[in-house]
């Protein structure tokens, strides 16, 4: 019995086990694995839409394919040039470029590997195929072997133009001037690596823009949080009791929270625009603000469309949470303090506040990372303008990553977004402590 | 509390629901008036309502495949996480297993990742496996926000079912598999549900990665689709209202009929019982 029993143990452990890893398999790979990448990719000079740095480099790497397609011609043209030209000085120049490039690509091929590859994509190329496979179209060199191949190409390149310039037909220069160019742009198939370290860092550490996109993320977050902590607290205690149409309140509660954010983010538009728009419109008949288009053309105007958009939408959010821990909380305790003579104000400090602060803090945990993320209602309303004065930290790194293809440094605005979290999380889980985990582990 | 409600208070609740509704209101007004009268007046109430707007909304943009698209991807989403998160769920509240607490710190913790730092990584790697507009390369991004959510949430749930029912059902020679199967999960079943609630608004609301890896205008999901009606040069706000109120439609039913689950499951993280 005993030993059948310690079977069973085992064998649960083991279930236990089993069930968790494939949760924790899929976390590792689409979480913390591109959590990773982007801090990988944040260290290179990496822009998808320039060819010589679309990859990782950490050393310098041939692009085969464009290599091979400028080599095939380079002997062709070369023969070609010696013909036409009378000069026994261009002939020797020729002769010598010749051989240069022959004893590069000699050497190049000397490697097993990238011999087999130049085959193979010469192939393709007779075949008009394009080559897709990166492992296939790149591969790494030696870094003194490709300086010297870029620089010697790079030389031949300066030489033959000279010539060219020295030639008075004019086909026979423009000749001279094609072949000059072909061996520049087979150098630059010889690509360095695009390792930088920590260098766009420094850039960044010294950038305005991504200064004042951390405040105005920082002035967003601390106001709308605030704002949405005092309202939602409030309307928690107010409609914290038995009443008639509890389920009214909750539904009206709960549609502005499950609407997509960008489908908020374009009725306010609406409701904001300078002229059909409503709230415009009253705010202006009522001299609150200067003109109805004040809303979303000026900095201070924007800022404060984005608050109240992201107060509307999250506030009811926050008061159903702090209604939730309201109702935790014994009636007994307020019965007792009534006794005891304190009056509502008392009792809100010295019992509500308290046993309500652990709800408060979860709530303002997951408000804050939540608002320092903003990124669809500011994206969709504004686009972070007038002039990036609400261009929030990650409307920022999208910009950089997608509009300007550049991932290397959209990747170090991004692990700026993701260190700024990480030291949002852990303050207030230091302030919640293991609260956060009560009730799912025993 | 006992406090009585009186006619202040109701008053306090018509002003609350009043200011909460009123964008909808508004934008529900404007959706039937006609064109002409959506730029010239603020009046509240048109006097020839027209549908003029809604025909406008459902020809000139697929709309009807952008909730197609969003229905898909949130649905499979939804299942792949619950599927996935119950077992682990199960695992950490239930079975005897070490390091529970740092499957829950991990969990939690990438839940809180913001999704900026991961989007490039994952735009190379849908593109690299060519899932770029499709829906299931929507999916897989998808669950880096529903797997944590939803592990989160159902081992709230299963921790509330009493251990005594898993004795007995130890007790009377089930295996561990057919106690998750027989006793946990219909017990849990209410809890998976809310959860599933959650995690499909979740997925429905997503839009970074929605618009950066399905860029083609047939695989946009609809809070994409709808931030694209702006142009330019013009913006068409009738088409903008029929479209919203169009899109609203679903999600408002869904809170009608699952309210109370979903309070249930938005709360149960956030106060100790």
């Amino acid at each position: 019995m005993k030993k059948k029993k310690r079977g069973f143990q085992l064998s649960e452990k083991q279930l236990g086990y089993a069930m968790v890893l494939p949760s924790l398999i899929l976390v590792f790979i689409v979480v913390l694995w591109p959590v990773a990448q982007s801090f990988w990719n944040s260290m290179f000079d990496y822009r998808l839409n320039d060819p010589a740095r679309s990859q990782l480099m950490m050393n310098a790497n041939i692009d085969l394919e464009r290599y091979v397609d400028n080599h095939f011609y380079i002997d062709r043209q070369l023969d070609d040039l010696a013909t036409i030209t009378d000069s026994e000085e261009a002939k020797e120049t020729i002769a010598e470029i010749k051989h240069g490039v022959e004893s590069y690509h000699a050497t190049l091929i000397s490697d097993e590997e990238i011999k087999g590859k130049v085959e193979k994509i010469d192939e393709l190329l007779m075949n008009f195929t394009p080559i897709t496979d990166s492992e296939l179209k790149y591969s790494e060199v030696d870094n003194d072997f490709a300086a010297d191949y870029r620089g010697a190409l790079e030389s031949y390149q300066q030489s033959l133009s000279t010539i060219s310039e020295s030639i008075d037909d004019e086909a026979n220069s423009m000749k001279f001037m094609q072949t000059a160019d072909l061996l520049g742009a087979t150098g630059k198939t010889i690509l360095k690596s695009n390792f930088i370290g920590f260098a766009n860092y420094g850039k960044y550490f010294k950038d305005q823009r991504m200064w004042q996109s951390i405040g105005n993320t920082a002035f967003f977050t601390v106001i709308s949080v605030a704002l949405e902590l005092v309202i939602g607290l409030a309307i928690a205690l107010l409609i914290n009791r038995a009443f008639k149409g509890r389920g009214i309140i909750r539904a009206s509660v709960l549609i502005p929270w499950a609407i997509p954010t960008a489908v908020a983010a374009m009725m306010w538009g609406f409701l904001y625009d300078g002229q059909s728009g409503i709230v415009g419109h009253y705010l202006e008949a009522w001299n609150i603000i200067p003109n109805a288009s004040w809303l979303l053309s000026t900095s201070e105007g924007s800022m404060f469309s984005i608050i109240l958009a992201d107060v509307w939408k999250t506030t009811p959010y926050m008061a159903l949470l702090l209604l939730a821990g309201l109702q935790t909380i014994p009636q007994s305790l307020y019965e007792a303090s009534d006794v005891d003579g304190a009056n509502k104000f008392q009792q809100f400090w010295s019992i509500t506040l308290p046993l309500l602060k652990s709800s408060i803090l979860v709530a303002l945990l997951f408000r804050t990372l939540d608002a320092f993320r903003v990124f669809d209602l500011i994206y969709v309303l504004t686009g972070g303008g007038p002039a990036n004065a609400t261009e929030s930290i990650s409307v920022y790194a999208y910009k950089t990553l997608f509009a300007q293809q550049n991932f290397g440094e959209g990747s170090v605005l991004s692990v700026i977004v993701f260190l700024c979290v990480a030291i949002i999380s852990f303050i207030y889980v230091k302030f919640i402590g293991s609260d956060l985990f009560a009730g799912r582990t025993k | 509390m006992n406090k009585r409600a009186g006619i202040g208070f109701y008053l306090f609740l018509v002003l609350f629901v009043f200011l909460v509704m009123f964008p909808f209101i508004w934008v529900f007004l404007t959706s039937i008036k006609p064109q002409s009268e959506i730029f010239s007046t603020f009046r509240w109430f048109t006097t020839n309502p027209s549908l003029d707007s809604y025909e406008a909304a459902l020809t000139n943009r697929p709309l009807l495949r952008y909730m197609l698209n969003s229905f898909v991807v949130s649905g499979i989403t939804t299942i792949l996480s619950l599927a996935f998160a119950s077992l682990t769920a199960y695992a950490v509240t239930r079975l005897p297993i070490k390091g529970k607490g740092l499957i829950l710190g991990i969990v939690l913790a990438s839940s809180m990742f913001p999704q900026i730092a991961i989007i490039s990584p994952m735009f190379n790697l849908v593109t690299d496996l060519g899932l770029r507009n499709s829906y299931l390369g929507l999916v897989i991004p998808y669950i880096t926000i529903s797997l944590p959510l939803s592990i989160w949430i159902l081992s709230t749930f299963f921790q509330k079912i009493p251990f005594e029912l898993e004795e007995s059902a130890k007790l009377d020679g089930a295996t561990p598999f057919q106690t998750f199967r027989k006793i946990i999960f219909p017990l849990a079943a209410p809890g998976v549900f809310t959860t599933g609630i959650l995690v499909f608004i979740a997925a429905w609301n997503e839009y970074l990665f929605a618009l950066t890896i399905n860029s083609d205008d047939v695989w946009r999901t609809v809070p994409v689709g709808i931030s694209m009606f702006q142009s330019e040069f013009s913006v068409p706000w009738g088409d903008i209202s029929a479209a919203t109120v169009i899109v609203t439609i679903p999600i408002v039913v869904l809170v009608l009929l699952f309210q109370r689950r979903i309070v249930s499951g938005l709360t149960s993280g956030s106060v100790k019982e």
